[in-house]
């Protein structure tokens, strides 16, 4: 017995002596770069490009990434630290808003001279503060093998006879209900994957689908020619669309894998998950979506089967609507570090967007599509949803819709929002109180 | 009364045997779930893994991989111990200097002591957090020393009461043979202290080894301790995978569960005694 | 001998006060005074009186929703977590085989830590829920009873240890006398028992009342205050207030000092009453 607690005893020493001499010199990124990532589906690939940068220019890049949906708190806390992030992100106009006093003026660098249209840039006067790095889109991800082997069916009620022909809510509707009614015999559980509605997984449809009515209501302003500008300076919403918005919202919770009442507890990775799996035919997400229906395991959809198609709602002139495609991911860096690491973080950024090596990170591991006239034609990502986004961007005819809920009023507002959603797909609240919330909502929070 | 006994300790047997089975049901069926595949937890935890779920170590590997569980451990392990080695050297001091020295202002501060056991966290989890960070304490060695403030309050008071009960006499036959007082503390009163002493230590332990807000909010970024580990499983990489969540939950049980079959006397007469002193 | 301990002060009380003064004391001040101002970072604090209170109660539900959530949560786990661990305590008292296994297994949860206490009840009750279509995130109160599943499972062995060492010194003599005096078992434990091992009820009222209002750990894992904000408990939502959004610091700050004189109000009210009891004997 004394020997082996002698022995447990020593290991113990050996190791607290191991981490003591870690905990003594693992301090030393004073000036170097620190990153503090949005993205949590991409935050093994930033490690790995941080070491690689490591190792080709010996200057360290300390990559934090926040957990989902807990940026906001991250950043916070960590930029009124000594060693503040040093490049953060920011959402659009609102977040610039928010942490205007930490950004520096990125007009004169070369990241800015990189980006192909200047205009979707943040600027305020002649400065430039936030430099887009990604161009996203999403819409309603299908698996056309599901459709096809639908449309083969003997005993289909519906007249549609290909995705094709679907361009309006109407038609979408009957396809999907018909479906619902033959999934056994396509061997799905449901035809949408799981709207889920879990605390911090909610933002499918409390920011990327709430995009879509408050994207038609704002281009009716006629008083500004850009919809974002026009969001941005409504106090109060009416809403109009919320019918609309809750047609597909209805279709979707209706004809879903999952029971209302479990949507609570599904998270954005059970949806794709399910889709992966061949469980659901249709999921709404987006560009980013892919590498988490490639990455499961037992994937039994094939990636020349993953479609987009757009979001209808039931709103005239929907015919010619295309994906939704825009950013929300703005690099900024820190006015407040030091002048060696603001130019360390630009280099590092620059050598991510502007060398082969970086470049090819960017477009083959995290799969970004990006606004910077430094990728070439073949330097896009090839995974099937980005090819889709070119597809649905250069048919005729087709107008793609903005990302207008960066002028969305706050976080707190997308939060509330998902709330009253879940509520009202759990039964405990009505559609009137989602409406009216919405509207007091934005009030309150603009 | 006496005829009855038998008959009433079957029955009270049976209860107490269908109650440990509810208290370790919970451990055994996340045991149970981590070797299934990540996709056959959450709907059906309650089913045994067969041919198509049983993974076998699966999530163990991703879970060691995804939380940086060893370098987790290690950290958790370091700071507990300096912090509890510190917490026990520190606090026995002070409470006998507080006891002995007769001053006021080491009264007060004894006052001071007994109301930071009540404050929450959350009254200073911001301030400290920012006075942490910029007096250059978001180490795990700065941790110590946070863990050595907050910890003083229950330690200084069990210590005080112990120290209470000491008779001076002792102490005063040490005088005389001529030790000064950290003579005296160490040969004399520090032994007489050792219940208490173990009583302290695991109290402490048992709280610093699991605490979650306070490491996270000081060094969370830089260095994750187990419960951040864990935490951070939930949406540190996009999603929740179910089945290294299950593997991280047995890993964290499995030290701790190991560490009380071997200590369980101490700990649990520990327990009692800090209670009584309370 | 006194001065004698007072030249060593450096050594003797100096770390303790001085670790004591930095993480607790200016921290505390400056919260109390950080309550009355509008402030991002400590340095551009400006002040505003008592705005920030008014906010609390003013802007949204959402505190005095947290509120009532905890005091009822508080309430019915310090209830049911006592009554067990003193039933178990009885029991275990009395002489059957293999109490020290059974004292083993139910203090074991206690040593497990909050977070991951939550994701282990968080798979179960959602498990069983499962099962009749809905999870624990479906209403608000399956996360209540979640939280006082979940609190009693790692409270009772620990506070039945406590009620052991207290009912090992009830006086057995008294007992016996009373018995010889035809008195019933109720009539003993109500009149001799209970009022013997008083201090031990007073210390775990107050253990399970000041957990009950501070739990955080468990509550961030099992329900993370969803849905709707509807399980968020009050430490809970001090946090989210603090690092949720830009610019409510001063108002989480002015929470955590209601919050801190509420949790100290009730733990001295809680133990004057029962300590004015044990005096009573």
């Amino acid at each position: 017995m004394k020997k082996t607690l002698s022995c447990i005893l020593a290991c113990l020493l050996m190791t607290l002596s191991a981490f003591s001499l870690a905990a003594c010199t693992q301090k030393d990124d004073a000036a170097g770069v620190y990153f503090l990532n949005f993205k949590p589906e991409s935050a093994k690939t930033y490690e790995k490009i941080a070491d690689d940068y490591y190792k080709e220019k010996g200057v360290k890049v300390k990559v934090v990434t926040a957990a989902a949906n807990t940026y906001e708190q991250t950043l916070k806390s960590e930029i009124a630290k000594k060693n503040a992030p040093t490049i953060f992100q920011i959402n659009g106009p609102i977040g610039y808003n928010n942490w205007k006093n930490y950004c520096a003026d990125l007009k004169d660098t070369k990241l800015y001279s990189y980006l192909s249209d200047k205009n979707l840039a943040i600027r305020e006067g002649d400065g430039v503060y936030g430099i887009p790095y990604v161009v996203e889109a999403y819409g309603i991800i299908y698996n056309k093998e599901i459709t096809d082997r639908y449309f083969a069916l003997k005993n289909r009620q519906t007249q549609v006879n290909s995705m094709d022909e679907v361009n309006k809510y109407n038609k979408l509707r009957i396809l999907v209900e018909d479906m619902t009614k033959h999934k056994k015999d396509l061997g799905i559980d449901g035809v949408f994957a799981s709207t889920s509605m879990l605390s911090g997984e909610d933002w499918r449809w409390q920011t990327h689908l709430m995009n879509i009515p408050l994207y038609y209501e704002f281009a009716e302003n006629e008083q500004y020619d850009d919809p974002t500008v026009a969001g941005l300076n409504t106090t109060d919403i009416t809403f109009k669309y919320a019918d609309k918005f809750k047609n597909i919202f209805d279709l979707y919770i209706n004809n879903s894998t999952t029971q209302k009442t479990l949507l609570g507890s599904k998270s954005v990775a059970d949806s794709m998950a399910e889709f992966a799996l061949g469980k659901a035919a249709m999921v709404q997400n987006g560009t980013w979506g892919y590498s988490q229906i490639a990455d499961v395991k037992g994937n039994k959809v094939k990636a020349e089967n993953v479609k987009f198609l757009p979001i209808y709602l039931g709103i005239d002139g929907e015919e010619n609507q295309g994906l939704c495609v825009g950013t929300e991911n703005y690099f900024a860096i820190n006015k407040k570090a030091s002048a060696e690491q603001q130019k360390a973080s630009l280099d590092f950024l620059e050598w991510l967007y502007g060398s082969e090596k970086g470049k090819k990170y960017v477009s083959e591991e995290l799969g970004f599509t990006t606004p910077f006239n430094t990728f070439t034609e073949k330097e896009t990502p090839n995974d099937p949803l980005a090819k889709e986004t070119v597809r649905w961007m250069n048919k005729e005819k087709i107008n793609t819709i903005p990302w207008i809920f960066t002028a969305f009023p706050s976080e707190n507002f997308k939060t509330e929002l998902g709330s009253l959603l879940l509520g009202y797909a759990q039964g405990s609240n009505t559609w009137d109180e989602v409406k009216a919330g919405a509207i007091k909502f934005w009030k309150s929070e603009r | 009364m006496e005829k009855r006994r038998p008959f009433i300790n079957i029955i009270l047997t049976v209860i107490l045997i269908a109650l440990s089975a509810v208290f370790i049901a919970p451990v055994f069926i996340v045991l149970l779930n981590s070797f299934k595949s990540k996709f056959s937890i959450s709907q059906t935890p309650f089913v045994l893994p067969n041919n198509d779920t049983f993974v076998a170590f699966q999530n163990y590997i991703t879970g060691i991989n995804d939380t940086g569980f060893l370098s987790a451990f290690g950290w958790s392990l370091f700071v507990t111990v300096l912090s509890v080695a510190v917490i026990v050297i520190f606090t026995s001091m002070a409470a006998w200097y507080i006891v002995r020295s007769g001053g006021r202002f080491a009264k007060l501060t004894y006052y001071l002591f007994v109301f930071s056991m009540i404050v929450p966290f959350q009254m200073v989890m911001f301030t400290m957090s920012k006075l942490a960070n910029s007096l250059g304490l978001d180490t795990p060695l700065g941790l110590v020393f946070i863990y050595l403030g907050f910890g003083a309050g229950l330690s200084v008071f069990m210590f005080v009461g112990f120290v209470k009960s000491i008779p001076l006499s002792i102490e005063e036959a040490a005088t005389i043979d001529g030790c000064n007082p950290m003579q005296i503390f160490y040969h004399v009163v520090f032994p007489i202290l050792k219940p208490t002493t173990v009583t302290v230590a695991i109290l402490n332990t048992m709280w610093i080894w699991n605490d979650y807000l306070l490491p996270y909010l000081v060094i969370g970024t830089d260095y994750k301790t187990l419960p951040i580990a864990v935490q951070y499983l939930k949406g540190g990489y996009g999603s929740v995978d179910m089945g290294a969540m299950m593997a991280v939950l047995v890993l964290s049980i499995l030290p701790v569960v190991v560490f009380y079959l071997f200590a369980q006397k101490y700990i649990i007469s520990g327990v009692a005694a800090g209670a009584v002193k309370g | 001998m006194n001065k004698q301990i007072r030249k060593y002060s450096p050594i003797l009380f100096l770390p303790v006060f001085l670790a004591f003064l930095i993480v607790f004391l200016i921290p505390f001040f400056l919260g109390i005074y950080l309550s009355f101002t509008e402030f991002t970072t400590v340095s551009d604090a400006v002040f505003v009186g008592f705005k920030n209170y008014l906010s609390v109660f003013t802007n949204s539900g959402d505190f005095l929703n947290s509120l009532w959530f905890t005091v009822r949560f508080a309430v019915i786990s310090v209830l049911s977590i006592n009554i067990f661990a003193f039933a178990l305590a009885l029991i275990l008292t009395r002489n059957i085989r293999g109490r020290n296994i059974y004292r083993t297994v139910f203090f074991m949860p206690n040593l497990i830590g909050g977070i991951v206490l939550g994701y282990i009840w968080q798979l179960i009750i959602n498990g069983v829920l499962y099962n009749y279509g809905y999870s624990i995130l479906s209403n608000p109160d399956f996360g209540f009873l979640g939280l006082v599943i979940l609190m009693n499972w790692q409270m009772i062995g620990y506070m039945m240890i406590i009620y052991i060492a207290g009912l090992q010194n009830v006086p057995h003599e008294q007992i016996e006398a009373a018995k010889v005096d035809g008195a019933s078992n109720t009539r003993i434990l109500f009149k001799i028992t209970i009022p013997a091992v008083m201090p031990s009820i007073t210390i775990c009222l107050f253990l399970t009342l000041t957990n009950a209002f501070k739990l955080f750990d468990q509550n961030l894992a099992l329900t993370a205050g969803a849905p709707a904000r509807q399980t968020e408990m009050l430490a809970l939502n001090i946090y989210n207030t603090f690092y949720g959004r830009v610019g409510a610091e001063g108002i989480g700050q002015a929470k955590a000092v209601i919050f801190s004189l509420l949790v100290a109000v009730i733990a001295l009210l809680q133990l004057y009453l029962t300590r004015r009891k044990e005096y009573e004997n």
